[in-house]
C-alpha cells in the first residue's frame, strides 16, 4: 500500500515539477509570477489531443506539437500580458496575466468543449499493472515519471550547456551585468516565458493520458506548481522538482489513508502550513530583484 | 495659512458623493416599479459595490494582492444562510452573524498572511479559497455539497414589502452606508496609514505607522463587506451553491476595481456596475464570460491602469483626498512663501 | 548633561559579514552630527540599526537614557525618533500636505470607528494636524505645493517635503540620510540653513549622512568618520578634517572640499 502510494505520488509529483520548473524559471528572470502558466499547459494539452486523437499522428508529434505551442504561448503571454506592466508593479503582472488565464480558459472551452466535457486521452501502454513482490507498478505511472524526469535532464543540459541558457542564468543573477555585456534583458524575459511554457507543454501531453483534458484543469495546476515552486524556495530548479514531488506524495497518502476527497485539499493544507512555518520555503534564498 | 472654509460654491459643486446618492435615490424610487429581473440586477449591483469597495481597502489602498476575497464572500453566505437553515434563526441575527463569521476568518488567515509579503501572501490566500470551497464541497453533511441548498426567504423583512423588494431595500441601504463609510474611512488616520504601507512599508514604519496592525485592519474591514455581501446575496437568491464562490468569481472581483480603479471608491462603485453589465449581457456563456472578463481585466491593466478613476479625477471635485478638510487652492509655485508664524 | 541620542558597541551582521561593529557615539541635544566615510563605510546601515529597521546584532542605542534596541521601527518613530531616505520615499499616491499630516501619525487618537463616523475628534485632530502640516511646510520652503501630488514633485522638492514630514510630529532626533542628493549648488546654501535653524528654532537634534563634504563641513558641530563599520575618527570639523585616519580612509576616493 505504501509503496504503491509513494510511487503514484511521485509520478503525479514530478508532473507538479514540470509546471514548477516553468514558474521558477519565469521567476529567476523576471521576478514575478506568470499566473496563465498552468492555462498554456491546458491548451498545450488539448493540442496534443487535437493532433493525437483529431488528426491520428503519432504521440511523439502530438508531443511535439505540444511543446512547440506551449513555446509559443509563452512567448505570446510575455509580450501581451507581460511586457506591457512589467513597469507597473507586481499586483498589475498578476492581474494582467490572470486576465490572459481566463481568455484561455475561455478559449479552450469554447474550442474543445463544455464545462464539464473531460476529453479522453488514450493511454500510451497497456494498463495492466507490473507486479514485482508486493510493489506494484502501474506502467502508464512509469511513463509519466520517466518523461518529466527527461524533460528536467533536457532542461538541464539547456540550462548549463547552450548559450541561451547560459545567458538566461546571467540574466537572473544580474540584470544589470547581463545588460552590460549585450544581452537583451527583454529577450532573455521572452525566453523564460517560452521555455517554461514548453516545458509545461511536454507535461501536458505527458499526463493527459493518465488525468483527461478539460479546461479547469489549467488553474488548478498552476496552483499546484506554484505551491511546488514556494514549497521549493521559488528560486530553484532542485527545489521545484523536490517541492513537486512533496506535494504529489503528501497528496497520495492523504487520498490513501484518509479519504480520497483528500486528495485535493491536502495540497492546499500543506501550503498554508509551510508559508505559516517557513515563509521562504525549503530551499528559498531571499527574493531576487526586479530588473 | 490655515485652509479656507468651504463656500457654498465648493460645496454644491458635482461631488461623486451626490451624484452617487442622487442615483441610489432613483434606483430605491423605481426599483420597486421594476420588473422581477430589473430588480434582481439593482440588487446584485448593490452587492457588487459592497464586495468591491471591501476589496479596494484591503487591495487598492493598503496594497495586499489578496485571493481570499470570493471564499470570504462564500463564508458570508454559507454562514448566514446555514444558521437559517439548520438553526432556523432569523435573518436579522444570521446576516450579522454571517458577516461577522467572515471576519474572524478574515483576521484569521490575516494572522499568518501578515508575515507575508507579495507573490507569498498572494500563494497563501490563493490556497486558502481553494481550501473554502473544498470545504462547502465536501463537509456535505452541513453545507449540502456541491448542488447547494435553499434557504427560506423572509417576507417579514421589511413589512409589506416583497421579499424582493424588501431585500433589495435592505442591500441598497447597506451599499449606501458601507460605501459612505469606507468614503469616510479613507480620509482618516486609518485610511492614511493603509494608503502609506501601499505606497511604502519601510518609509510608514519610520513615520511611527504599526504595519501588522494596519494590515489586519484592512483584512478584517475587507472580510466584513466581503461577508456581508455574501449574507445579502443568499437573501436575494434564496438559494448557495459553492460555485459562486469560485475563482472567476476571484478575477470578478478583481476585475471590478481594475476597471473602476485601484484606490478608489467611487471607481469601486463604477467597476461594480461595469462589470455586473458585461456579466448580465453574457449571461448564457460562460466561456464568453471568461474571455470577456479575462480581456477586460488585461486591457485594463495594461492600457488603463488608473482605471474609470484616473479619468474622473480629472474633474473638478472628483478628485480624491485623504484629508478632513478640504485644502486650500494652491498659491503659484513660485509664490513667495507668507511671512513664517512662530 | 546625558546624550540624546548614544550608540553604544553597535554591531550588525549579516551572514557573518560585519557591516557595523564596535560603534560608538554620543550626541547632544540640538546638535548636528556628520557622519561621513568612503562608499560601503556602513552610514546609511548605522542609520538602519538605530532607527530599528535593521536590528542590530550587538550593542544597544540610547534615546534620552532609555535603551531603544529591539523595539519595533513604529515604536522607536513613536518615541521622537524620525528619519528620511537616501531615495525618496513620500507616499505617491497622496499629496504634499497629505504626506505631511502622515508624519503627525503617532500623535493620534482617533481609531477605525471615528474614522467611519468622521466624528468630532477625528475632524478637530485633523484640522489641527493641517493647520500643523501648512506651519511646518512653510518652514521647509514648500508651503505653495501643499496641494500637489507627492509623485510630481522634482526629486529636490521631494527631499524638503520628507524632511517636513520628519519635523512636523517635533521629533527630538531626526535622521537625515543624504539631504542635499538632487539639489542643485546653489541651493546648497538654502539647506544649509534650514539644517541649521531645525537644530536652533525647533532644538532637534540632527544625524546627518551627506556626501557633498562641504556642507557637512560647514553645518555639522562635529562629525563621526566611519570607515569599513568602525568609527576611525570623531571631533569637530577642522579637526576631523586634518585626522591622517580620515585622509586614509578617503584616499582615492576624491575629497571633494
Amino acid at each position: 500500500m505504501l509503496s504503491y502510494l509513494l510511487l503514484s505520488g511521485i509520478s503525479t509529483g514530478a508532473i507538479y515539477a514540470l509546471v514548477a520548473l516553468g514558474i521558477v524559471l519565469v521567476y529567476k528572470a523576471t521576478g514575478t509570477i506568470n499566473f496563465a502558466h498552468g492555462d498554456q499547459l491546458m491548451i498545450a494539452g488539448f493540442l496534443a489531443w487535437t493532433l493525437h486523437v483529431g488528426l491520428g499522428l503519432p504521440y511523439l508529434v502530438a508531443m511535439a506539437g505540444a511543446v512547440a505551442g506551449g513555446f509559443v504561448l509563452g512567448a505570446l503571454a510575455e509580450r501581451i500580458g507581460f511586457r506591457a506592466v512589467l513597469r507597473g508593479n507586481l499586483v498589475n503582472v498578476v492581474l494582467a496575466t490572470l486576465g490572459l488565464a481566463f481568455v484561455l480558459k475561455g478559449v479552450a472551452r469554447l474550442t474543445w468543449g463544455g464545462i464539464s466535457d473531460y476529453l479522453a486521452f488514450p493511454p500510451l501502454v497497456p494498463p495492466d499493472p507490473i507486479i514485482i513482490g508486493d510493489i506494484i507498478l502501474l506502467p502508464q505511472q512509469l511513463v509519466v515519471t520517466a518523461g518529466a524526469l527527461a524533460v528536467m535532464g533536457a532542461f538541464a543540459l539547456f540550462f548549463r550547456f547552450t548559450t541561451m541558457g547560459k545567458a538566461m542564468q546571467a540574466t537572473a543573477d544580474n540584470p544589470k551585468a547581463a545588460r552590460l555585456v549585450g544581452i537583451r534583458v527583454e529577450n532573455i524575459h521572452m525566453l523564460a516565458f517560452a521555455v517554461g511554457s514548453a516545458v509545461a507543454g511536454a507535461g501536458a501531453a505527458l499526463m493527459a493520458p493518465v488525468t483527461l483534458l478539460y479546461p479547469d484543469i489549467g488553474f488548478m495546476l498552476f496552483i499546484k506548481g506554484f505551491a511546488a515552486a514556494v514549497l521549493g524556495g521559488l528560486t530553484s530548479l532542485p527545489g521545484a522538482l523536490l517541492g513537486g514531488l512533496a506535494i504529489g506524495v503528501v497528496e497520495a497518502l492523504a487520498g490513501g489513508y484518509i479519504d480520497s476527497s483528500a486528495i485535493e485539499v491536502s495540497a492546499f493544507v500543506a501550503i498554508m502550513a509551510t508559508l505559516i512555518l517557513r515563509p521562504r520555503g525549503l530551499l528559498g534564498g531571499p527574493p531576487p530583484r526586479r530588473a | 495659512m490655515s485652509a479656507r472654509p468651504e463656500t457654498l460654491l465648493t460645496r454644491l459643486m458635482p461631488r461623486p458623493i451626490w451624484v452617487g446618492l442622487v442615483a441610489a435615490a432613483l434606483l430605491a424610487v423605481l426599483a420597486p416599479q421594476a420588473n422581477s429581473y430589473l430588480l434582481f440586477v439593482a440588487n446584485q449591483l448593490c452587492i457588487y459595490v459592497i464586495l468591491a469597495v471591501g476589496l479596494n481597502l484591503l487591495v487598492g489602498y493598503t496594497g495586499q494582492l489578496a485571493f481570499a476575497h470570493a471564499a470570504l464572500f462564500g463564508i458570508g453566505a454559507y454562514g448566514t444562510a446555514l444558521l437559517k437553515v439548520h438553526f432556523g434563526l432569523p435573518f436579522i441575527v444570521t446576516l450579522p452573524a454571517g458577516a461577522l463569521l467572515a471576519t474572524v476568518v478574515g483576521l484569521a488567515i490575516s494572522l499568518p498572511a501578515l508575515r507575508l509579503t507579495g507573490l507569498y501572501l498572494t500563494l497563501a490566500t490563493l490556497a486558502f479559497a481553494q481550501f473554502t470551497l473544498w470545504v462547502f464541497l465536501h463537509w456535505e453533511g452541513v453545507t449540502f455539497g456541491a448542488g447547494g441548498f435553499r434557504v427560506p426567504r423572509p417576507d417579514w423583512l421589511l413589512p409589506g414589502l416583497s421579499p424582493d423588494v424588501g431585500s433589495f431595500a435592505l442591500a441598497l441601504l447597506l451599499a449606501i452606508v458601507m460605501t459612505l463609510a469606507a468614503a469616510s474611512l479613507v480620509r482618516s488616520n486609518t485610511g492614511r496609514a493603509m494608503i502609506a504601507v501601499r505606497d511604502g512599508e519601510v518609509a510608514a514604519e519610520a513615520l511611527g505607522i504599526d504595519l501588522l496592525r494596519t494590515k489586519a485592519t484592512a483584512f478584517g474591514l475587507s472580510a466584513f463587506y466581503a461577508g456581508t455581501a455574501g449574507g445579502l446575496q443568499a437573501l436575494m437568491l434564496g438559494y448557495v451553491a459553492p460555485e459562486s464562490f469560485d475563482l472567476f468569481h476571484m478575477a470578478l472581483m478583481k476585475a471590478m476595481i481594475v476597471v473602476g480603479g485601484m484606490g478608489s471608491i467611487v471607481g469601486s462603485v463604477i467597476g461594480a456596475g461595469a462589470v455586473l453589465f458585461l456579466l448580465e449581457g453574457l449571461r448564457a456563456f460562460k466561456g464568453a464570460q471568461e474571455i470577456a472578463f479575462g480581456l477586460l481585466l488585461m486591457g485594463a491593466v495594461i492600457f488603463f491602469p488608473r482605471g474609470v478613476a484616473g479619468w474622473l479625477q480629472a474633474l473638478p471635485g472628483w478628485a480624491e483626498r485623504y484629508l478632513r478638510t478640504a485644502p486650500p487652492p494652491a498659491p503659484e509655485p513660485d509664490a513667495v512663501p507668507e511671512e513664517a508664524k512662530p | 548633561m546625558t546624550a540624546r541620542i548614544a550608540v553604544e558597541g553597535l554591531g550588525l551582521s549579516f551572514g557573518g559579514v560585519a557591516a557595523l561593529s564596535g560603534v560608538t557615539m554620543a550626541v547632544p541635544p540640538a546638535e548636528i552630527r556628520g557622519i561621513i566615510g568612503p562608499n560601503g563605510a556602513g552610514k546609511t546601515t548605522l542609520l538602519n540599526a538605530i532607527c530599528g529597521i535593521v536590528p542590530p546584532t550587538e550593542g544597544r542605542v540610547l534615546l534620552d537614557g532609555q535603551p531603544i534596541t529591539g523595539l519595533k521601527p513604529s515604536a522607536i518613530a513613536a518615541r521622537g525618533l524620525r528619519r528620511t531616505f537616501q531615495t525618496s520615499a513620500l507616499f505617491g499616491g497622496l499629496t504634499v500636505l497629505e504626506n505631511v499630516v502622515t508624519g503627525l501619525h503617532t500623535g493620534l487618537r482617533a481609531g477605525l470607528l471615528d474614522g467611519i463616523l468622521g466624528s468630532r475628534r477625528l475632524r478637530a485632530e485633523e484640522a489641527e494636524g493641517i493647520e500643523k502640516a501648512h506651519r511646518v511646510l512653510e518652514f521647509v520652503g514648500m508651503a505653495g505645493f501643499a496641494d500637489r501630488r507627492a509623485s510630481a514633485l522634482s526629486f529636490g522638492q521631494q527631499r524638503l517635503v520628507e524632511i517636513a514630514r520628519a519635523l512636523v510630529s517635533e521629533p527630538s532626533v531626526v535622521l537625515l540620510d543624504e539631504p542635499a542628493v538632487g539639489l542643485s549648488l546653489n541651493r546648497l546654501s538654502d539647506i544649509d540653513r534650514l539644517l541649521r535653524r531645525i537644530r536652533d528654532e525647533r532644538g532637534v537634534t540632527l544625524l546627518l549622512i551627506e556626501h557633498v563634504i562641504r556642507l557637512v563641513m560647514e553645518v555639522s558641530d562635529s562629525i563621526t568618520v566611519l570607515a569599513a563599520g568602525t568609527v576611525i575618527a570623531e571631533g569637530r570639523p577642522e579637526q576631523v578634517r586634518q585626522d591622517p585616519a580620515v585622509v586614509t580612509a578617503y584616499l582615492g576616493t576624491a575629497v571633494h572640499a
